[in-house]
């Protein structure tokens, strides 16, 4: 059924056909829509899912951790502050093995206060162990999330599904909302592979010795490193169930691109437009939308950028004292292969400033008419 | 039980830190330095019963309803529960913890309650002992011959008791009127002794009816003559008509004899034969009063026969003696006496009587003086070579005189003067004898101021003293009293005094007993244990898991009763 | 057997408490009250690590360790997924310390307790942050010694009252209870079991290193505790009716409790004095609050 709707809807739309069972949630401005939305589906009867009102986001994961311990499927979303909060019970989410899917909306973190779009908040958490997928469109939010319950109850790792604050959150989009009997043969019920049942008495959690630690950690990696693999896979799937396919990048046009533009979530949309303009000039531009950002997909990048000469990373973020984050996480992908193309490290948008079309011409024609990208950071439209 | 899990990759490990087993495999015990040990210790009670009974044994067993079990284990090292229930001065209650939260248990009462049970009296016979053929002797039939022959005859012995009298039960017989102890009782314990095959030959004694040599067919003689000649007052005026010595009088009164007494009868003295005398007296219609040269505290009578006296109407005199008593035509007409104060202790422990000077007085109006001032044995009839001392036969501790298998107990060697002393004394030699005849050595007796035991116990010897138990697990609560006839009843005739407990109130205190150093499987351990290692092993007790035993120590703390002893490690790890 | 008490065991030996520790004997009662259809959700403290490392567990029921602060919010999580799952009756407890209850963990029981989460909470209170070293936390009692409150700068605020708190939030039931008086715990957590929504438990939890004390006397200083009022035994039902379970019978000194526990061995006279004091005052608003209640109150 196509209905025009916000990205937060999207996200409820993709919980409540994922027959979530438990939903722990706390509001933060832009995340509220989507767990109004939410309690709304449980009132009526149309999700049959416990909602926790928990008084924070620390509770918010910390209940949405014990519901997954206790074997139901179990989901929440937050946004930057919140995301934050929640940082500790990442880790214990994460080391838990626990399949939780988290959809965050991508937002600035204070002082001062911002509630628009940015990146660092979700990208600060990547060391969590949790995967993440970038959505571009509301479409894609919402089969992401469904994507997100099958892949993470495969390799038995949470998933941060992260959308932009506003551009997409609030913006209302065209979007086929599958029927559940669909969704049902693709996602079956949850099975847990160890949980908390009474008569089969196990302690999770305990003291862990050095002398165990480290083959623990070294799972939750190999983990990652099939997430990879399964994330096509489930892609690949879907798109033969509902018609959407989905890889863990998107090339667009980068056949014979010397200047490669690297984006993801919805400065993607506003690329291609750029690209198709710069094409039809004959401007060998191409596009890579970063879809999945952890685990970090080397083989498929080293693989996208092969031919590249520059690449411009454009990140709406950043890592102080470093610089954006996909940029260094490129420039260390590209690293050990063959190709060692220019990469032009853009900082552009942080605190939800507008990145427009504009703004990525104005990117492409800086990558082409530097030699070297001269900075360790190219700020774009900072006043100074 | 839990291994130590050791992994071998990290493909055997799960996929989150998730346990696989118990923490069983770790044996805690290692930590410990110090170790519960659960070893009953020694009630007070157990200690001060010269009989050597396992109070707390039967009090316990009462407490759960086992009456027949409870009389067995009294019957194991006492024959004459009947007996002792009704005239023993109970050692046992004023040693008791109880005393210090409510009162003493009445274990005396309780005594009497299970002697008197309507159960078929089964007296035990453990594994015999005696060589074959084997004959002892026993010369007296009171408490240390029969307790010593009953012994003997449950170890297979064929014994046979020359008694004096025409009748069996020395002082429990002519001594103890029975107003304390009716005939019944007493010829019914008897004759359980005899139905184990004991011989009681009546009529028949040594050194007039049958001699020395006659005992030569024994392989063993236990003397147990007892004390039953009186003191002399040794006063002007003692060999008057109406001067009738104490025990005189009671065997008198308590074969059945009449006897003239009063109407106004003085008894001299403060033992339980002065307080049998005055009270005998006063059931034969005399109005009586006791003259004691040492006041109230020193009086050696059971007190409860002091008080019951008293409220029979027996006027009690202290610190008074006689200096000469007045006769008219060697009839007596009254008494002089002097005041008497106190001075030093004497040997006893008493403090010595001094008459003051210049306080003699007359007391008028008395016919009969009854002096009842102690007993003693009459010798006479032993042989030579057989060493005494005064007026008692010189024995050690395992009874054994001078002379080869010649023993002795009893009054006629100890002077302890109580029926329960005795059944102890004829018990001692038993045993003694049994070994001797055996062919043993008879070392490893205790002291005469221990008591023995017919059945082993594997107790410390530590007595637990009220400081020792754990006072939070009991409250306050009042002895039950023993239902007596009323006092202007009573007096009329010679019946039981006593009434005896009900069951009821033998439960009530059997359920206020402490269980001194005795467990009595209460489970306050099990509860308390922090790392569960003490189990319950059904109707016996408790087990430490010296596995897990940290050695923290609080089940010996909380025991209520002093069962559990902390020892250092050290010595169990050799 | 002497107490009522279920017989069968839920806890095993081999945990590693200290000897003495009040908590695991605290933990074995409830475990024996509440059967194996129960959960217990373990937030950072002493039963982190008493219960065994990995991979091995000291109870026969499913235990989830979790984060300090997380005791109300993760029995909350715990619950609603097990009820998802048609495990309707199962009881989840939260097994949290005093830090994790009066101070890092308030806001998350507060919440949850607010929501009537149908768990059980208790708290087995050791009074300072034991597992890290002895350190003071709310729940430590005013003088007392801690590693960050030295005698010569002992805790100057009283203990926070715990049980106010939880009344205030008008849950079904909330109590205090003790290891000493085993009877009493395992009559309360029978209790709890069988009432829906949020209950709340307050133990006192001896502990011999950091009280100081005898490990062998952790139950007789509990059993102090309560007759000598310090740590009254009481229950309160929906915030508003009180009911004192154990009267002391005669008045036993604070000095008692407080002589056998080097954590006070600094305080001088006027000191206990203070305390004797506060613990009169606080013991007769206590009794005041039960006669209002209806209960009779004996001489």
């Amino acid at each position: 059924m196509e209905k025009v709707i916000m990205g937060n809807h999207a996200v409820s739309y993709g919980i409540q056909l994922a027959r979530a069972q438990v939903i722990a949630a706390y509001p933060i401005t832009p995340q509220t829509q989507i767990v109004e939305m939410l309690s709304e589906f449980c009132a009526d009867g149309l999700l049959d899912a416990k909602f926790i009102k928990v008084e924070s986001e620390h509770s918010a994961m910390a209940a949405t951790v014990g519901a997954s311990f206790a074997g139901a499927r179990a989901c929440t979303a937050t946004s930057s502050h919140g995301l934050a909060l929640m940082h500790e019970v990442l880790h214990w989410a994460a080391g838990s093995r626990l399949p939780i899917v988290m959809a965050n909306v991508n937002r600035a973190m204070g002082p001062g206060w911002s509630v628009w779009t940015e990146q660092t908040d979700s990208l600060a958490q990547r060391d969590t162990g949790w995967l993440q997928f970038y959505c571009e469109t509301n479409q894609e939010v919402l089969d992401t999330v469904i994507q997100a319950f099958k892949i993470a109850e495969t390799i038995f790792l949470p998933i941060m599904v992260v959308l932009d604050a506003f551009v997409l959150s609030h913006t209302q989009e065209p979007v086929d909302i599958p029927d559940q009997a669909t969704v049902d043969s693709f996602l079956p019920p949850y099975e847990a592979k160890f949980r908390l049942q009474p008569g089969d008495p196990r302690a999770f959690g305990g003291l862990l010795a050095p002398d165990h630690y480290m083959e623990m950690r070294y799972k939750m990696q190999r983990a990652m490193e099939e997430a990879v693999a399964v994330t096509s896979q489930v892609g690949a799937e879907f798109g033969k169930v509902f018609g959407r396919s989905y890889d863990v990048v998107e090339k667009y046009r980068m056949d014979d691109a010397e200047i490669v533009l690297v984006t993801c979530s919805s400065i993607t949309s506003t690329s291609r437009v750029v690209v198709d303009e710069l094409r039809t000039k004959g401007e060998k531009v191409g596009l890579l939308k970063m879809r999945l950002f952890r685990p970090f997909p080397f083989a498929a990048v080293q693989e996208a950028l092969a031919g590249a000469k520059k690449v411009a990373v454009v990140d709406r973020n950043i890592s102080f004292g470093h610089g954006g984050i996909f940029a260094a996480e490129i420039k260390s992908a590209l690293y050990g292969g063959a190709h060692h193309p220019l990469i032009f490290p853009f900082i552009i948008g942080l605190g939800g400033r507008d990145v427009t079309p504009q703004s990525i011409r104005n990117i492409v024609s800086y990558t082409q008419e530097h030699d070297k990208p001269g900075e360790d950071i190219i700020w774009m439209e900072v006043k100074r | 039980m839990s291994e130590k899990i050791v992994f071998k990759t990290e493909a055997d490990m799960p996929l989150l830190p998730m346990s696989l087993d118990t923490t069983l495999y770790n044996k805690t015990g290692s930590w410990r330095y110090v170790r519960p040990i659960y070893r009953d210790k020694t009630p007070p009670c157990n200690q001060a019963c010269p009989a050597g009974e396992d109070i707390v044994a039967y009090l316990r067993l009462v407490d759960k309803g086992e009456y027949e079990q409870a009389r067995q284990r009294i019957l194991e090292e006492n024959p004459f529960p009947g007996v002792c229930g009704r005239v023993c001065g109970h050692p046992c209650e004023s040693e008791c913890n109880r005393a210090q939260l409510g009162g003493a248990i009445a274990i005396h009462a309780m005594e009497r309650f299970l002697a008197d049970l309507p159960l078929e009296r089964k007296l035990l016979t453990p594994e015999p002992t005696a060589p074959a053929g084997a004959k002892v002797a026993v010369i007296g039939s009171g408490p240390a011959g029969l307790s010593c022959a009953y012994q003997l005859a449950r170890r297979g012995y064929h014994v046979t008791v020359f008694e004096a009298l025409p009748v069996a039960g020395g002082m429990m017989r002519v001594g103890i009127p029975s107003y304390r102890l009716p005939r019944e009782v007493l010829d019914a314990e008897i004759a359980a002794i005899a139905a184990l095959g004991v011989e009681i030959r009546t009529g028949m004694r040594l050194g007039e009816n049958f001699s020395w040599e006659h005992l030569n067919a024994y392989g063993a003689v236990f003397l147990a003559v007892g004390q039953h000649r009186s003191r002399k007052l040794n006063v002007p005026g003692e060999d008057a008509q109406g001067v009738l010595p104490g025990l005189d009088f009671l065997r008198q009164v308590n074969l059945g004899q009449k006897v003239k007494v009063g109407p106004q009868v003085a008894v001299i003295g403060g033992g339980n034969t002065a307080m049998d005398a005055a009270r005998s007296a006063l059931r034969l219609g005399a109005d009586v009063t006791v003259l004691y040269r040492r006041s109230r505290k020193e009086m050696p009578a059971i007190s409860e026969e002091i008080e019951e006296a008293e409220q029979e109407g027996v006027r009690l005199e202290y610190l008074s003696a006689p200096v000469e008593i007045l006769t008219a035509r060697k009839k007596v007409t009254g008494l002089r006496c002097v005041r008497m104060r106190l001075g030093e202790p004497d040997e006893s422990g008493r403090r010595r009587p001094e008459p003051i000077a210049g306080s003699e007085y007359t007391i008028e109006d008395v016919d009969t003086v009854i002096p009842a001032l102690g007993q003693e044995a009459d010798l006479s009839f032993l042989d030579k070579g057989v060493r005494t001392r005064g007026d008692m036969i010189v024995t050690n501790e395992a009874g054994t005189t001078s002379r080869q298998a010649l023993f002795a107990g009893g009054d006629a060697a100890t002077g302890f003067g109580t029926v329960a002393h005795a059944i102890g004394s004829g018990k001692r030699a038993a045993l003694a004898i049994d070994k001797f005849l055996r062919g043993e050595a008879l070392d490893d007796f205790p002291p005469l101021t221990e008591h023995v035991h017919a059945a082993p116990r594997d107790v410390d010897p530590t007595v637990v003293h009220f400081e020792d138990l754990n006072l939070a697990y009991f409250t306050e609560e009042e002895r039950t009293p023993q239902p007596q006839r009323a006092v202007s009843e009573r007096i009329k005739d010679f019946g039981e005094v006593n009434l005896g407990f009900a069951e009821k109130d033998a439960l009530c205190e059997a359920e206020r007993c402490f269980s001194c150093g005795t467990c009595n499987q209460c489970d306050t351990c099990w509860l308390y244990c922090p790392d569960v290692c003490i189990l319950r092993v059904d109707h016996e007790g408790y087990e430490v898991n010296y596995d897990y035993c940290k050695g923290c120590g609080v089940c010996v703390e909380e025991c209520p009763r002093d069962a559990i002893s902390m020892e250092e490690e050290l010595k169990w790890r050799k | 057997m002497s107490y009522d008490i279920e017989e069968r065991e839920l806890m095993y030996s081999g945990h590693v408490a200290c000897p003495g520790c009040g908590a695991p004997m605290a933990m074995r009662y409830a475990l024996k009250a509440l059967g194996e259809n129960t959960v217990v959700v373990i937030p950072a403290s002493c039963w982190s690590i008493i219960a065994g490392p990995f991979p091995y567990s000291a109870v026969q029921v499913p235990l989830l360790h979790t984060l300090f602060e997380t005791g109300g919010s993760m029995a909350a999580g715990v619950k609603a997924g097990l009820e998802a799952r048609g495990l309707k009756d199962t009881t989840v407890m939260t097994w949290a310390g005093d830090g994790g209850t009066f101070d890092i963990g308030l806001q998350s029981l507060s919440a949850a307790v607010e929501r009537n989460e149908d768990f059980i909470y208790v708290c087995y209170d050791n009074e300072a942050y034991m597992n890290t070293g002895i350190q003071r936390s709310s729940a430590t009692p005013w003088g007392a010694w801690t590693t960050t409150t030295p005698v010569r700068h002992p805790k100057e605020q009283p203990k926070k009252d715990m049980m106010a708190i939880m009344a205030a939030h008008r849950i079904p039931y909330t109590a205090t209870a003790t290891v000493a008086y085993a009877e009493d715990f395992v009559r309360k957590v029978r209790k709890a079991k069988n009432i829906r929504g949020s209950k709340f438990l307050h133990v006192l939890s001896p502990c011999p290193p950091g009280w100081k004390s005898e490990p062998a006397y952790s139950v007789r200083i509990s059993r102090l505790a309560v007759q000598t009022r310090v740590f009254p035994l009481y229950e309160i039902e929906n915030g508003e009716k009180y009911t004192i379970n154990v009267w002391p019978k005669e008045r036993v000194p604070v000095e008692e409790y407080l002589g056998l526990q080097g954590r006070f061995a600094h305080l001088k006279p006027e000191d206990i004095q203070t305390i004797q004091e506060n613990v009169d005052r606080e013991w007769e608003k206590l009794v005041a609050k039960a006669r209002a209640s209806g209960q009779e109150i004996p001489d």
